[in-house]
């Protein structure tokens, strides 16, 4: 890791319109299924202990029958000044270059600062050894970890399928394109309600997205500077 | 050679050391042994002391120790968060108060085992033994002058004047 | 008001102080096998957690702090009892303080070594909590020095440091009393610890100034300590957390426990090891004002925090607040502030009512309010983070109660063996005619 301070090539970004999201989770499942994410039992669940680093948070207004409901997918917002990385104490939550808060699950020595500051709530705990009953582990896919007990993780935007597609990009002697990259939960969206691409460029679809009237951001008068950028009606 | 002399009031003490001091012994040939400590006047057994200013370096010494040491382990690994400084004397500054503290703590012990000869371990003599209450006072003086001591210990008041030891 | 002064001669002095040390009572025995025996369900309700991860306790996101941290405060706050009676009475030459320091002095050792021990319990990986200390390795990796959670790790090593030093230093003439008359493997322990004292002026001069200078170090390290414990809390952006107040607050609120547990345990030792000459009423009457002007103070800041947040109706910060106050966790708020201003502002403000017996019972009421003043300081605020999604509640699982538990028995078996090995009230430092009674 050098201290080199070069303008970094690309700066990662999400945009989800909320107008278009229908709440099915999709992106649940998807993050689940690419992730190695634990399958929690209805037991632990109950305790709270249910990880999705992808969470689809419903909110209720109005009273029967006028009710409507809000759907939020609510995901690590890799906030370019993150309140949860100052506080661990052993580095194992940093900004990479590429503007991604990533999590070293080796170094995580477990201290819950990180869960603690997070505005958004969205870092999970292992609290036991992760389990799947079978034949899940033969599902799990080869290019991401599977964590151990006491470890802190959260959304990586997918960040081995931002190193396949560099990767191969590099190898094919091309520049990235736009939508070359997708994580899992914005590939599976049938509602087509989420972009993923770089802030670096102008003319990126997710640049075009946050740039849009209707572009908001969670809890953005905290200073976080988060880069999901969350399209609405305005209220 | 010792001679001590035993003394049941601090007063008492007082006078045979100020006694002895006028007659030419030094605040090194003389020392007093007690259970608990003995508050004398000022002027009469003014031991010099360097202990503060000890402390003092050695709080600095740690300040700067801790210092550099925040400061090139940050620039040898270079991580950010949360868009800080990498190097942010606020944002660590609590860890050089206590380094400094630590620094204060850690010399006035060493200190302390040095000023009272525990360690290094001076060889100051035979100590007598003491009841408790009492002060003993104990001069090094040469054989010829034992007469001469035990005078002035006894006009003093001393209870009793014994010699001690073989010189070392 | 006439005081009768008792000149209580230096044998007798001794003799009841050192009588303790080889005297075992049946009721020592008793104590020392229970509190050993939750220490040690404690250790295997410990050894559990490790085996099978947080998940044994109750926590769950977002209340990724709970019993472990609330004891930690705790533990770290009642170490400060030694530090305003040591420390403070001493700058101020209160006479009064002499046969109280040690004990005061014993606790805070003891409270630190416990307190010191949560950060490693609540860890998700404690077999690597090394990683938080800075040392050589091969990856050059280094902690992360602008994290509250290191500004912990050297306040409480330095603090640590400094009052075993503390502790130590006016024991020496002690210890070198008890090694002339000492036997057996006690004579080669005092012996060793005695470091060949003498008690000549010089050996006295340098450990007079050396505990001067120690007072003043040690206050100006215990208020940074829980000052930099509070920033745990009040560093981050949690509502109800980031406020500027936490650091005075929680020194306040530390000095408050302290004084409540100094009182307690030497209540205890009063009537255990029949020092009713040397810890006398006037004691327990300063002690039970100081107390109750640490409750006033407590209660001052505490309100001064419920204000400013009522007042500036800030929606998150809101939402804590009338947790704590009107909805699940009032009746632990509303406790609190029974037990630690209530109880001690009429039993030790009522100057009739004012008694050693009075002063033992504010004590242990100050002692529960506290820790619930934790509890509620860390818990409300995690069960209602900003994203309403988030909201929980949080309850304790027999680990964690199991293991709070055994650090109070682990208190009470240190303090018990503490007291077997040096006499509680310090020897030399009191004074044979200052037996008043008031």
């Amino acid at each position: 890791m050098s201290g080199e301070q070069h303008k970094p090539e690309h700066r990662w970004g999400m945009a989800i319109d909320l107008d278009r999201c229908t709440g099915c989770q999709a992106c649940v499942a998807a993050c689940h299924a690419e992730n190695n994410l634990p399958v929690s039992t209805p037991d632990s669940a109950a305790k709270g202990r249910a990880v999705h680093w992808m969470r689809v948070d419903r909110y209720y207004e109005g009273e029967f029958p006028d009710i409507r409901v809000k759907y939020m997918p609510v995901l690590c917002q890799q906030c370019d000044e993150a309140p949860c990385e100052p506080v661990c104490p052993v580095y194992a939550t940093y900004k990479n270059p590429e503007g991604l808060n990533v999590q070293v699950y080796n170094r995580c020595v477990g201290t819950l600062y990180c869960g603690n500051n997070c505005p958004y709530s969205v870092r999970y705990f292992n609290w036991f050894a992760p389990e799947w009953d079978a034949p899940l582990p033969l599902q799990h896919n080869p290019d991401v970890f599977v964590r151990m007990v006491g470890v802190m993780e959260k959304c990586t935007f997918c960040i081995q399928r931002i190193r396949r597609g560099k990767d191969e990009a590099k190898s094919e002697g091309r520049p990235l394109t736009d939508g070359d990259i997708q994580p899992a939960c914005v590939q599976s969206c049938p509602a087509e309600a989420m972009v993923f691409g770089d802030l670096n460029d102008p003319e990126s679809k997710v640049s075009r997205w946050a740039q849009s009237g209707r572009s908001t951001r969670l809890l953005e008068e905290l200073g976080a500077k988060p880069k999901v950028f969350y399209l609405q009606r305005a209220k | 050679m010792y001679l001590t002399g035993d003394f049941h009031e601090m007063q008492a003490a007082a006078t045979a050391i100020l006694e002895l001091k006028a007659n030419r012994f030094s605040l090194d040939d003389l020392t007093v042994y007690s259970d608990e400590p003995v508050e004398f006047p000022r002027g009469v057994l003014d031991r010099t002391s360097r202990m503060s200013l000890a402390a003092v370096l050695g709080a600095i010494t740690f300040l700067l120790l801790a210092t550099s040491f925040v400061y090139f382990t940050q620039r040898s690994y270079p991580l950010v968060t949360g868009g800080m400084p990498l190097f942010s004397f606020w944002a660590t500054g609590v860890i050089f108060y206590e380094m400094t503290m630590l620094g204060a703590i850690v010399v006035t012990f060493v200190w302390f085992l040095r000023e009272s000869g525990i360690f290094p371990r001076r060889n100051r003599g035979p100590a007598p033994a003491v009841e408790p209450g009492w002060i003993c006072l104990r001069v090094r003086c040469e054989p010829n002058q034992m007469a001469e001591v035990t005078h002035w210990l006894n006009r003093a008041g001393a209870s009793g004047v014994k010699k001690i030891g073989e010189a070392e | 008001m006439t005081t009768a002064q008792q000149v209580i001669p230096y044998d007798e002095v001794r003799s009841d102080l050192w009588r303790p040390l080889t005297r075992v009572s049946t009721a020592f025995m008793v104590t020392l096998t229970v509190a050993f025996v939750v220490g040690l369900s404690g250790l295997i309700a410990w050894g559990y957690q490790i085996h099978r991860g947080l998940g044994v306790t109750g926590l769950q996101r977002p209340v990724f702090w709970g019993f472990y941290i609330v004891d930690f405060v705790f533990w770290i706050g009642i170490s400060h009892a030694g530090t305003l009676i040591s420390a403070i009475l001493r700058l101020t030459d209160a006479g009064w303080r002499k046969p109280v320091t040690r004990a005061a002095e014993a606790i805070t050792v003891f409270a630190l070594a416990i307190g010191g021990m949560f950060p490693i319990i609540h860890l998700g990986r404690p077999w690597v909590f090394y990683w938080l200390i800075p040392y050589p390795n091969a990856r050059i990796l280094w902690p992360n020095f602008r994290s509250p959670l290191l500004w912990d790790l050297t306040a409480i090593v330095t603090y640590l440091t400094g009052s075993v030093i503390y502790l130590y230093l006016p024991l020496i003439p002690d210890i070198a009393q008890l090694a002339e008359h000492a036997k057996g493997w006690r004579g080669v322990l005092y012996r060793k610890l005695a470091l060949g004292w003498t008690g000549s002026d010089w050996e006295w001069h340098a450990l007079e100034r050396a505990i001067k200078l120690m007072a003043g170090i040690i206050l100006a390290v215990a208020v940074s300590v829980h000052t930099v414990v509070a920033w745990d809390f009040a560093m981050s952006i949690a509502p109800m957390w980031h406020s500027t107040i936490f650091g005075p607050y929680f020194v306040t609120g530390a000095i408050f426990s302290g004084i409540a547990a100094l009182l307690l345990v030497m209540s205890i030792i009063r009537r255990a090891l029949h020092l009713e000459k040397y810890l006398t009423k006037k004691h327990f009457n300063n002690l039970s004002k100081l107390l109750l002007l640490m409750s006033l103070l407590w209660l001052y800041f505490t309100m001064a925090e419920n204000l400013t947040v009522w007042y500036g109706n800030e929606p998150k910060e809101m939402n804590v607040f009338g947790a704590r106050v009107r909805g699940p966790y009032a009746p632990y708020f509303w406790i609190m502030i029974f037990l630690n201003f209530l109880v001690p502002f009429v039993l030790l403000g009522i100057r009739r009512l004012r008694s050693i017996t009075t002063a033992t019972i504010a004590s242990v009421t100050v002692l529960i309010g506290m820790w619930l003043e934790r509890y509620i300081i860390v818990v409300p605020t995690l069960s209602l983070p900003r994203l309403a999604s988030g909201w929980t509640r949080y309850g304790p699982s027999w680990v964690e109660l199991s293991i709070t538990a055994a650090t109070f028995a682990a208190m009470l078996m240190l303090y018990l063996g503490f007291s077997k090995l040096f006499p509680i009230v310090s020897v030399w430092e009191f004074e044979p005619h200052t037996g008043e009674e008031d």
